[in-house]
């Protein structure tokens, strides 16, 4: 039950509003990720990463099972901190500052850098307070501002239309493909830059899965995106740019159309047309 | 699923080679059933249209459904890619060669205007350009389709010798005006076809290297 609320402790040296993201346009490159290495005790999963992650763009990590995709997506919002023994190295740069830095308050972060997972996660409450949980916690308290919230994230995630009329029942009766759509209502209530999705439709049907990527189309147009999948047509088909990683290291990484119409590197030839291994 | 993808593409390539020498046949043998005057192989030309078209059918039907069953990516995209452009191209050249069969049967009966040799060396050469670029697709060897724009500018050359000629001929004895506009129609599909084998090599290059570039 992380989300973009993960842990409710914050950090009195925490990271401000300010520090992180105030609103207003991220410069180009959204992340900035310089020489990042992700240990789990003896185990180097991710290593030596560098790359720059482009403003309201769509970014896609694409690798087999075990290649370090996931590790270095939970590292842009310090989701790995809640892992023992996990260490991360390097800079992470979000807005001119490392996010891995001891002075920053991952609980703050996690507001600039929400989280989607590969199966919906809502709270056992009501559609309504599921949205509205994350902006009462950041202190908004006026009814009719939350009442705005709840319905605008909803409408960003395209979900408003089929459940105005029942915003107080209980967000367990809707359908998987929904409770995923409220779930990045409830990462969008908190106003983020950027949305992490871990293998997003994973648990959804092909219809269910045809909203949520009509969904990431839309959502560009806001807020960077990133997200982690095994379904390479998907990858293909959300996102501007991808990433292959393969045993920790990031292969190749460039435009959607070069990756999966001509990769320059052969493992990821072989990954993609699948003759892997 | 690489391994049956890998017999899907191979079945893909065999057919292909089946529809290229379809089409090469029905070219070079229309031009020498013009040469002749031969009527059976002219008509013997103009049947094989069916097969044409339902190698077109098979091989469309198979890359589509490739498409749809492996969802291909890289190189193999780009090969089948390459597969739909290259059938209407060789179907384009078939039918050059059905349309030469035509014009052959309605000269049957007259004399040629002149012993024809221009033509068919320019078939010739258009069938070697051709035969090139399916094996460059055959072997991902692009050697050979390297001068393939200055050999196409050659044809283009010898299809503007052949309307020179004839119009001399025209102009010297109306009579000839029918045959020879026949001859430069025939000129002109050559022509043609020559510059489908560069479009099927520019597709080859592609699904090659992943780089587009313009022969003609």
């Amino acid at each position: 039950m992380f989300g973009i609320l993960g842990s409710t402790k914050r950090s009195p040296k925490g990271l401000d509003d300010k520090s992180v993201a105030s609103g207003g346009q991220a410069e180009d490159g959204a992340i900035r990720l310089r020489n990042v290495n992700i240990h789990y005790g003896s185990n180097h999963a991710v290593k030596d990463v560098s790359m720059d992650i482009q403003n309201k763009k769509v970014t896609a990590f694409i690798g087999p099972s075990g290649c370090g995709k996931s590790t270095l997506l939970r590292a842009l919002n310090r989701m790995n901190d809640e892992i023992d023994g996990c260490r991360t190295e390097g800079e992470i740069i979000l807005r001119g500052t490392n996010v891995l830095g001891k002075r920053i308050d991952p609980v703050a972060l996690r507001t600039k850098v929400g989280m989607v997972f590969q199966k919906p996660n809502p709270f056992p409450k009501s559609i309504y307070d599921n949205v509205a949980y994350g902006p009462k916690i950041h202190g908004m308290r006026k009814r009719r501002s939350l009442d705005e919230r709840v319905e605008l994230s909803l409408k960003r995630a395209a979900l408003w239309d089929e459940v105005k009329d029942r915003l107080h029942e209980s967000a367990m009766g809707l359908s998987g493909g929904q409770q995923q759509r409220l779930c990045i209502a409830r990462a969008l209530a908190v106003e983020p830059e950027i949305i992490l999705m871990d293998e997003p439709c994973s648990a959804l049907d092909p219809i269910a899965t045809s909203k949520i990527e009509d969904l990431i189309f839309e959502l560009k147009k806001n807020y960077t995106v990133i997200i982690v999948t095994h379904n390479m047509q998907q990858a293909a088909r959300v996102s501007d740019y991808a990433g292959f990683m393969y045993l920790g290291e990031l292969i190749e990484f460039g435009p959607t159309k070069q990756i999966f119409e001509n990769p320059k590197n052969k493992l990821t030839e072989n990954y993609i047309t699948g003759r892997f291994g | 699923m690489p391994e049956r993808l890998d017999v899907d593409l191979e079945k893909l390539m065999t057919d292909v080679d089946a529809m290229a020498r379809l089409a090469r046949g029905m070219l070079v043998d229309s031009v020498k059933a013009l040469k002749e005057l031969d009527a059976g192989l002219a008509n013997d030309v103009m049947s094989r249209k069916k097969a044409l078209y339902d190698l077109d059918d098979i091989i469309e039907d198979l890359a589509l459904k490739m498409l749809t069953l492996y969802s291909p990516m890289a190189s193999d995209l780009r090969k089948i890619a390459t597969v739909f452009k290259m059938i209407t191209y060789l179907n384009r050249i078939g039918r050059y060669g059905y349309d030469i069969a035509k014009i052959t049967t309605h000269l049957i009966g007259q004399p040629h205007v002149k012993r024809l040799i221009h033509i068919p060396l320019m078939a010739e050469k258009v069938d070697c350009m051709i035969e090139e670029v399916i094996t460059a697709f055959r072997t991902r060897d692009l050697t050979s389709i390297k001068d393939l724009a200055k050999r196409d500018s050659e044809v283009d050359q010898m299809r503007y010798a052949i309307f020179r000629e004839c119009l001399t001929y025209m102009m010297e004895d109306p009579k000839t005006i029918t045959r020879c506009t026949d001859y430069i129609m025939v000129a002109r599909y050559l022509e043609r076809c020559g510059d489908h084998a560069c479009k099927i090599g520019e597709k080859v290059h592609y699904m090659v290297t992943g780089e587009r570039i313009e022969l003609n």
